[in-house]
């Protein structure tokens, strides 16, 4: 009994661990999916683990990844759900979050993916 | 003492060079510092062009899949020229990177460079291709993969940008330890040659302070050596007196005229054999010691005869003699008295002529002999010449001597004036013997004026 109440408190603060105050962005947030300027369309996965291998992956392996991968226009909307920050590890930007969105426009509406925190721009009606 | 010029000689070229020495260290080291600032320069600059030459093959990368994009969405086939212009031009960068990369044998970003290449080309192939052959069938795969390209390239040209910027750093550090590094020796050498210029300078200063000082005792002896002429009544009086010793004022040759009352005066030249310092010495030893003589006796003849035995004894060496004229001039009367000790360079100008006096005598140091003398009643206008053989010696370039028959002449044709006439005779026997003179010359003139005149 009392192991299942101390996994039930381990399993509730990793729930709540990935909002934390670390990452940029916090649950509930609205917004925009855009990536770098050289090609703004994003990537999104299926799972965190796989967006952080895609990051790490050579380009063989990450071309063999592709169909666990979305590919969304930029200025696609969405909403945060989830957070971890500095899990991805990336020659580019060193340490970077994973973005758990419900994707709210186009044509993949409705879909829950991982993405890339460094894809995440607050949506400017949503800031401050 | 004899040594103390060979070693400050020895002291000096010695201290020179070492000065000489450490300056061109110091020197060299400051072009080497240029040299090495330079090559990071010129590195540096390569670097750079790689840097740029690299932005351009990524902005034509993008415009290579912009392009692509465009023919795409409007199947307008300038997009296809678009496209093709900026994979030339990209592979073109490339080709230039590749060049200084390779002059620069900068491994690492050549290698990612290839990968960056190789990417492009893959995606020209896998992407690119099927887009170009089937521009109405869109497929959600081959943007996929369009993407992961991108991202890979991204990724590619951020690692050379990196390799590129880590080069860079490394060349500046490498630099700078290199700059420190000689820097230091610099330093030390400009110290050396720092101390070294000092010590040049406080050797030459003891140097100077010595040389000075024996200039000094050198002047006070020139003085007491030097021939003299007196003025006296009723004559003029001239002289000059060329050494050939020439960075001495001193010779061989004297001359001397000496009041001895008031119209009672001595009238010597003399001639030591050799010339030269040593020479010199025994100048002031004849002129002191026939003033001495003169004051007690009114023959020349008994003046050169004890003169004679005193030279003798007092010298002591059997090479050394001295030719001598020796007169007694009375300034009232104008008879002049005189004995010759083989000394055969006197003159006397009268009324444009001139001869030659004769000779009483042997010269002096040599034999105890009889010496005679003459007399001669001078009269206003005539002039006396006394000199050495350096005038009578005197050779032209073709060797030949000027003797007593050239003096003669010149004599003749020279000026009324006593002095002028002197320097007249010096400058011919310098025009004739050219610059250098190799025998002492002394030369010394008196005009007999009228009475009415006081001379001086």
């Amino acid at each position: 009994m009392g192991k299942s109440a101390v996994a039930l408190v381990l399993l509730w603060l990793t729930a709540v661990a990935p909002a934390g105050a670390d990452c940029s962005v916090h649950r509930g947030m609205h917004v925009v999916l855009y990536s770098t300027t050289d090609d703004p369309s994003v990537l999104l996965w299926d799972s965190r683990a796989r967006l952080r291998d895609y990051n790490a992956a050579s380009f063989d392996e990450a071309q063999a990844m592709l169909p666990h991968a979305i590919l969304v226009a930029p200025d696609t909307r969405a909403m945060v759900v989830s957070c971890v920050p500095n899990y991805v590890e990336s020659p580019i930007f060193h340490q970077a979050d994973a973005v758990g969105v419900v994707i709210t426009s186009g044509p993949q509406r409705g879909l829950t993916r991982w993405v890339l925190g460094s894809d995440v721009r607050a949506e400017p009606a949503a800031q401050p | 003492m004899k040594n103390a010029p060979v070693t400050h000689v020895t002291g000096t070229l010695l201290m020179t060079a070492l000065l000489v020495l450490s300056l061109a260290f110091a020197v060299q080291g400051a072009f080497e510092t240029q040299a090495q600032i330079a090559g990071t320069f010129a590195r540096e600059a390569q670097i750079q062009q790689a840097q740029i030459l690299l932005e351009e093959m990524l902005r034509l990368q993008i415009d290579e899949e912009n392009s692509l994009r465009g023919y795409s969405l409007t199947r307008d086939p300038f997009y296809v020229g678009q496209y093709r212009q900026a994979a030339a031009g990209f592979d073109g960068k490339e080709a230039a990177i590749r060049a200084v990369l390779s002059k620069q044998q900068m491994a690492g970003p050549r290698r990612l460079l290839h990968q960056y290449s190789d990417l492009q080309n893959q995606w020209r192939s896998g992407v690119a291709g099927p887009l170009l052959a089937y521009p109405t069938q869109r497929l959600v795969e081959l943007d996929k993969r369009n993407k992961v390209f991108s991202d890979y390239e991204t990724r590619t040209v951020a690692a050379i940008r990196a390799a590129l910027a880590d080069t860079d750093s490394e060349l500046v550090q490498s630099t700078a330890l290199q700059l420190n590094r000689t820097s230091y020796l610099r330093a030390i050498w400009v110290l050396i040659f720092g101390i070294l210029a000092i010590l040049f300078n406080v050797y030459g200063s003891r140097l100077n302070r010595e040389l000075e000082q024996e200039r000094t005792v050198t002047q006070i002896l020139q003085k007491a050596f030097r021939s003299e002429s007196m003025p006296l009544p009723h004559c003029e009086v001239g002289s000059a007196y060329l050494s050939a010793t020439s960075h001495l004022a001193v010779g061989g040759d004297v001359f001397d005229v000496y009041r001895l009352s008031s119209n009672r005066a001595l009238v010597l030249i003399a001639d030591i054999s050799g010339k030269g310092v040593d020479a010199a010495v025994l100048t002031a030893f004849i002129k002191f010691m026939v003033r001495a003589i003169a004051v007690r006796h009114d023959d020349p003849a008994k003046m050169l005869s004890e003169f004679n035995v005193a030279f003798s004894k007092a010298v002591g060496d059997p090479y050394l003699f001295v030719s001598m004229f020796v007169g007694l001039l009375d300034t009232a009367t104008f008879r002049l008295d005189y004995g010759s000790a083989g000394h055969d360079c006197t003159f006397l100008r009268r009324r444009g002529q001139v001869r030659q006096l004769a000779v009483t005598g042997p010269v002096l140091g040599v034999m105890e002999e009889p010496f005679s003398s003459e007399t001669i009643e001078l009269e206003p206008d005539d002039m006396l010449v006394l000199s050495t053989d350096g005038l009578t010696e005197v050779r032209n370039r073709k060797g030949k001597p000027l003797l007593a028959s050239g003096a003669a002449e010149l004599i003749a044709a020279g000026s009324e004036h006593a002095q002028r006439l002197a320097d007249e005779l010096v400058d011919a026997v310098r025009a004739r013997g050219g610059v250098r003179v190799r025998d002492d010359l002394a030369i010394l003139t008196v005009r007999v004026l009228d009475k009415e005149h006081d001379g001086g």
